[in-house]
């Protein structure tokens, strides 16, 4: 017995070809490296009637560097990033980010774009990409526009139903520094993390973006926190008054006790790597 | 069904397969390729371990029609002639193998690893190896056969 049930399996070569499919197709499902669609194909009762694999549409594969801004297409795999020279040099927590996801083979296959269109809570990329400023290119069956990684990761319904063609980070001198907190092992899925990014100038920080993952919704932004590193000396940031900020920020989300005393442990590693950096 | 042209450890087939079967299936119920195992079909454990291009993926999460074009390496086909590749003869000279069923996907990622990292440390082969699970030797001597292997191929080059 087969392991999945048939559908009618697609291979455009454009963007405008995968978008024509994705309005004609009654029930149509994007793949892009197939780690987390084939999964849920495996166990879905939604089945689709078409699969559309964008793995032909060149455009979407590869990093695209200039001097403002570095582009990665969407179909991009995590072990290309993470080796990438570009992405290490100008990004290197999104290198370490990408890196440390899942495991070898899965990083193998498992691509930029589909980490962050699979919307799962507990993946590991759009958190840091945030922290980084970085926008997504969305050619929907609509409209075609750029994105921050928010209001992509906000689409739904119709809205949702597109090709996110590319991640586009621009260059803007931040340091950032990225904590993901397993259970157990290294290679389990994260039960919290935090995406910290920052211009340092001498004792002071600015533009400061704090991001924390609680795994139970989509990613957080932390504002106090921010606020309570960028108007206080690096020399004299406390990390009792940085969790008090941190709880403060997530007040609202309901986190447990645990996730929340993880994400202050975290906060303050994390921000020790900062000063390191 | 699909129509496709599969490269297969240098063999190349010309398959008509359903547009949602998976590689593993082909692998081993069309082409009769074995040592591809099933187990958890969710890409956690690694014994489905192919290389596509050289690097190690896994076969239960790839469609077979996603595998045309990219050149296949089953376990069946690291041996060359009747000799045992020399990762296949460390794992044997290390005891590196107890029931035997994650050993081909442990021997395809570590060919991989060393193909790209020829000198691999100890903790470089533990994160190459990270996808592959195994519930018998705990891994020291699995570490240790891709650390000899690593050596003699050395040797050979």
């Amino acid at each position: 017995m087969p392991i999945l049930k048939d559908f009618r399996y697609h291979a455009p070569v454009s963007v405008d070809e995968a978008l024509a499919l994705l309005r004609k197709c009654e029930k149509p499902v994007v793949l892009a490296g197939g780690t987390f669609v084939l999964n849920t194909l495996k166990k879905t009762a939604a089945y689709p009637t078409d699969v559309i694999g964008l793995r032909k549409i060149a455009p979407l594969h590869g990093i695209r560097d200039t001097a403002r801004e570095t582009a990665i297409g969407s179909m991009t795999t995590l072990a290309e990033i993470a080796s990438s020279p570009v992405i290490r040099e100008h990004f290197a927590v999104l290198a370490e980010a990408a890196a440390r996801a899942a495991t070898t083979p899965l990083r193998h296959m498992a691509t930029i774009g589909g980490n962050v269109a699979s919307r799962f809570f507990w993946v590991d990329l759009p958190v840091v990409l945030m922290a980084l400023g970085a926008k997504a290119a969305w050619s929907g069956v609509k409209t075609k526009k750029t994105l921050t990684i928010e209001d992509f990761l906000a689409l739904t319904g119709q809205e949702a139903r597109g090709i996110l063609t590319e991640i586009v980070l621009p260059k803007s001198g931040l340091t950032g520094v990225y904590f993901r907190h397993t259970q157990t092992i290294e290679v389990d899925v994260p039960i919290v993390a935090i995406a910290f990014a920052a211009r340092r100038q001498a004792d002071a920080v600015k533009d400061v973006r704090c991001i924390v993952n609680t795994t139970l919704s989509r990613p957080v932004r932390l504002a106090g926190t921010a606020s309570y590193f960028e108007t206080t000396d690096i020399k004299k940031w406390k990390a009792a008054e940085a969790a008090e900020a941190l709880r403060g920020d997530l007040q609202q989300s309901k986190l447990d006790d645990y996730r929340l005393h993880c994400l202050c442990a975290d906060l303050e590693l994390l921000i020790g790597k900062f000063k390191q950096t | 069904m699909k129509t496709v042209t599969l490269d297969v450890n240098g063999k190349v087939f010309c398959l008509d397969v359903p547009d949602g079967e998976l590689l593993i299936e082909t692998l081993r119920d069309r082409l009769g390729l074995l040592g591809t195992k099933y187990s958890c079909l969710e890409g956690d454990c690694g014994v489905c371990t192919v290389l596509a291009d050289g690097k190690n993926v896994l076969s239960c999460l790839m469609l077979t029609v996603e595998a045309e074009g990219r050149k296949i390496m089953t376990i069946e086909g690291l041996t060359q002639g009747s000799s045992l590749h020399p990762i296949q003869q460390a794992f044997i000279d290390e005891g590196a193998v107890q029931c035997g069923f994650c050993t081909p996907g442990m021997v395809l990622a570590s060919k991989s690893l060393l193909d790209r990292c020829p000198l691999p440390t100890k903790e470089e082969i533990a994160h190459a190896l990270d996808g592959n699970l195994c519930r018998c030797t705990g891994y020291v001597r699995i570490i240790n056969a891709v650390l000899s292997a690593a050596q003699k191929m050395k040797k050979t080059s």
